[in-house]
């Protein structure tokens, strides 16, 4: 039967069979034809559409190799590229990081109008292809699958893709300066953002995003690990925690209510209610007007909070631990994304120590006095000096002055100027800010005071302390900006799948 | 020789003479055997543990002539803790280091920290607690005068970094002794004492750690002939030679069969009580 265009296009090449086109024009190759009876392969649909289940088993790209030589196997995966050369067609068939190079060839396999067929397949279509899978002599250094290639004996398409692409793959995987170089184009960031579903497509997206996988799995492993309870806190809160100026307003009903710019509050209070060790992943809102490479309206917030026993190290050493093992899992278990990003974004490795090297806000200021520098650009001068010292990307600063650090932050007992407060930078750039928390109603209330922050919007906030609290601390990352910072990228919008910005609401 | 009866007065200023110079060699013979009493002597019934934890304060002062001052030999504190870093490879640690890690830790307040670095995937729990125990003041950086940092690192030569401001890094095992071992003592003033103990060091980091068995062996008995004459290879006095030619003996695996005199020394090396960091690291 005749099918819609866009519907499953069926071309049989076995000897006997007969090939006829329906003669109607749609764009690019699509052909539709009737299924030769005397082959009977029953309409030969693909999965779903027609509503049938054929018994194949679709091999991966990824495990084309050598043992399977001369193996008559289907798989389904995008055409990437199509050339037609006199009686072949060569191929290169796509599935997320990993290529093939296929083969259609004019012979008793495969007719010449097959051979047009395949060239004329647009690009980004799927397809579904039965072809043996053939050892080669030299090997095919453009493919992620070198030392095969495969020989097409049936070719379908599953779903076609429009002609004109918004943009090239190849362009878009481009480093910048080769780019510029050999003149070829290279993609701008606004152009694959506007087109993210493509963008997505390519090689080095999937290397991010799979990293990125990783990082939360990683997160969440080594808390459970080590007792700590996941826990989901509200977005849509009364009162704004941390000062009301950077806050999305929503209608609620009759009257207004914020989005939560961290899930401060709730992870606190979860302390109070005796979870003693808790985390949660969830979407951070901040209304900062900031166009900056590394801030972002929306992200992903891995926080932490846990009670301790004695001193808040107990807390900073938790978190870095946590942070150690998140690195580890990531050079141990995903070498081959990180490999795949560099070579589009070259950059240095990740390095760090264990324990975690933790220095003093004072020791930072006077490291800088000794360099010369009293103002300016301290975090990247700091980090650079640590950097050579110790060769390390990731480091903890403890103990910053009180006046700058919010309210509900526990001043250092020994002395008042000083807090119980602490910092975390990956490449010279700050992903952690935490504190030891005031457990305590009444400090907590001479503190906000002292802030001119209205008691009235915080009084369920205060209550929580007002039934026995324990010392507790915590600190939370954004996962965007930990990315970013880990692969030596420099926009956070890389690692975004869907960013959020003050310019940007789609897609 | 009797002249009227009467000794004769140039006799007698000759055995006054001769007199006094026995009345100093006297002196001089109990100064020394002063001296070679504080030299302590293998001695069975003596506790090892119980002797390097109480005589720690009198052995540095006793150990080392001299006194070195830290602002003087690294400049002025700023308020950022002065820290010493040493890049070490975990596959061969630095034993004389450690040794002199030790003897830094009873002479100043030192903050002890080892760190693993992602260029190395695991490292043996002993090279994690070879710079003993935490210090329990460690949360509060300012209070200590020094820091000395351990990292395990895929380096392949030791390296030692201090105010990198200032500073090129030191490397090589030898030379990163010598600097920590500045901090301890002055080197001997004369120049022919402080040449030998420059002479002894290289021996022990060239020609006993790295060289063949030969040359293994021409050493030992260059030590052996060498503590013959002197209770230490630079003398009466214990000296940053002791440290690294102990060490890199150990380390070689040579200290079985060394000869008599070295045997004796080694012995007299352990009683002091600084090697024992080395020790556990070679179990």
């Amino acid at each position: 039967m005749n099918k819609a265009a866009g519907g499953p296009v069926e071309v049989v090449h076995l000897s006997g069979c007969s090939f006829s086109s329906s003669g109607s024009k749609q764009s690019g190759a699509s052909l539709t034809c009737m299924p030769s009876p005397a082959i009977g392969t029953g309409g030969g649909g693909v999965g779903g559409l027609e509503g049938w289940r054929p018994d194949r088993a679709l091999v991966r790209v990824q495990d084309l190799t050598p043992d399977k030589a001369d193996q008559l196997i289907w798989l389904r995966a995008r055409v990437h590229t199509s050339r037609a050369k006199g009686k072949q067609c060569f191929l290169v068939l796509r599935q997320q990081q990993f290529n093939v190079q296929a083969l259609v060839a004019v012979g008793d396999r495969a007719s010449k109008q097959m051979v047009k067929f395949a060239a004329n397949i647009t690009k980004e279509s799927i397809v579904d292809v039965e072809a043996s899978v053939r050892k080669v002599e030299q090997k095919i250094e453009s493919c992620s699958q070198q030392d095969v290639e495969l020989h097409i004996e049936r070719i379908f398409v599953v779903s076609q893709a429009e002609p004109r692409l918004p943009l090239q793959l190849e362009d878009a995987v481009r480093p910048d300066g080769e780019g510029e170089e050999e003149g070829r184009a290279t993609v701008n960031q606004d152009t694959k953002l506007d087109n993210r579903v493509i963008d997505l497509r390519t090689t080095t997206s999937q290397a991010i995003f799979r990293l990125q996988s990783g990082v939360c799995q990683l997160f969440r492993d080594t808390l459970t690990k080590k007792g700590f309870v996941e826990i989901q806190t509200p977005k849509i809160i009364s009162a704004a925690s941390e000062g009301g100026a950077n806050v999305f307003t929503v209608s609620y009903f009759k009257t207004s209510a914020y989005l939560a710019q961290s899930p401060q509050l709730y992870k606190q209070m979860c302390i109070c209610a005796d979870f003693d060790k808790v985390f949660c992943v969830g979407p951070v809102f901040r209304a900062e007007d900031s166009n900056t490479h590394r801030h972002l309206t929306e992200f992903v917030g891995l926080d932490i909070e846990m009670a301790f026993s004695y001193h808040y190290h107990e807390v900073i050493e938790s978190i870095t631990d946590t942070m150690v093992q998140i690195f580890k899992g990531l050079r141990d278990n995903f070498q081959t994304e990180i490999q795949t990003v560099n070579k589009q974004f070259p950059s240095e490795p990740f390095k760090f120590l264990e324990p975690t090297l933790r220095l003093e806000y004072t020791e930072g200021v006077a490291m800088l006095r000794e360099a010369g520098v009293e103002m300016g650009d301290e975090d990247d001068l700091r980090s650079e000096h640590l950097a050579r010292t110790y060769d390390t990307d990731f480091y903890v600063l403890d103990k910053y002055p009180l006046a700058v650090r919010p309210f509900y932050t526990m001043p250092d007992p020994n002395d008042l100027k000083y807090s119980n407060s602490y910092d975390m930078f990956m490449r010279g750039e700050e992903i952690l800010s935490g504190a030891q928390r005031i457990h305590d109603a009444q400090l907590l209330t001479e503190r906000a005071t002292h802030h001119q922050i209205d008691l009235e919007k915080i009084k369920s906030y205060i209550d929580s302390f007002r039934y026995g609290a324990p010392p507790h601390g915590g600190g939370g990352i954004g996962l965007e900006r930990v990315c970013m910072l880990y692969l030596g990228l420099h926009n956070v919008r890389q690692t975004s799948m869907f960013p959020r910005d003050p310019k940007r609401l789609t897609p | 020789m009797y002249k009227n009866g009467e000794v004769d007065p140039a006799v007698r200023a000759l055995e006054a003479r001769q007199d006094e110079i026995m009345r100093k060699l006297h002196e001089l013979k109990a100064a020394v055997e002063g001296l070679a009493k504080t030299v302590t002597t293998p001695d069975a019934d003596l506790d090892l543990t119980v002797s390097s934890s109480l005589s720690s304060h009198s052995c540095s002062s006793a150990t080392f002539k001299g006194v070195t001052d830290l602002d003087t030999v690294l400049g002025k504190d700023l308020g950022a803790l002065r820290d010493i870093v040493i890049n070490a490879n975990p596959a061969q640690p630095p034993l004389s280091l450690l040794v002199l890690h030790s003897l830094l830790s009873q002479r100043y307040r030192v903050l002890s920290t080892v760190h693993v670095h992602s260029s190395v995937t695991s490292v043996p729990p002993q090279l994690l607690s070879c710079l003993g125990p935490r210090h329990a003041d460690s949360y509060a950086r300012q209070m200590f005068q020094l820091g000395f940092t351990l990292i395990w690192k895929d380096v392949p030569k030791l390296q030692m970094k201090f105010s990198v401001q200032n500073m090129c890094p030191i490397e090589g095992e030898a030379n990163v002794a010598r600097f920590l071992f500045k901090l301890l003592a002055p080197y001997p003033s004369d120049p022919a004492l402080a040449t030998l103990v420059d002479s002894w060091v290289d021996t022990a980091f060239f020609q006993l750690a790295e060289g063949s068995a030969k040359e293994r062996s021409a050493v030992l008995r260059a030590l052996n002939s060498a503590l013959g004459r002197n209770p230490w290879l630079a003398g009466p006095e214990f000296s940053l030679a002791d440290i690294a030619c102990y060490c890199c003996v150990q380390q070689s695996g040579s200290a079985s069969a060394a000869p008599a005199n070295v045997q004796r020394w080694i012995k007299s090396c352990e009683n002091l009580g600084h090697f024992s960091p080395a020790k556990l690291l070679l179990q």
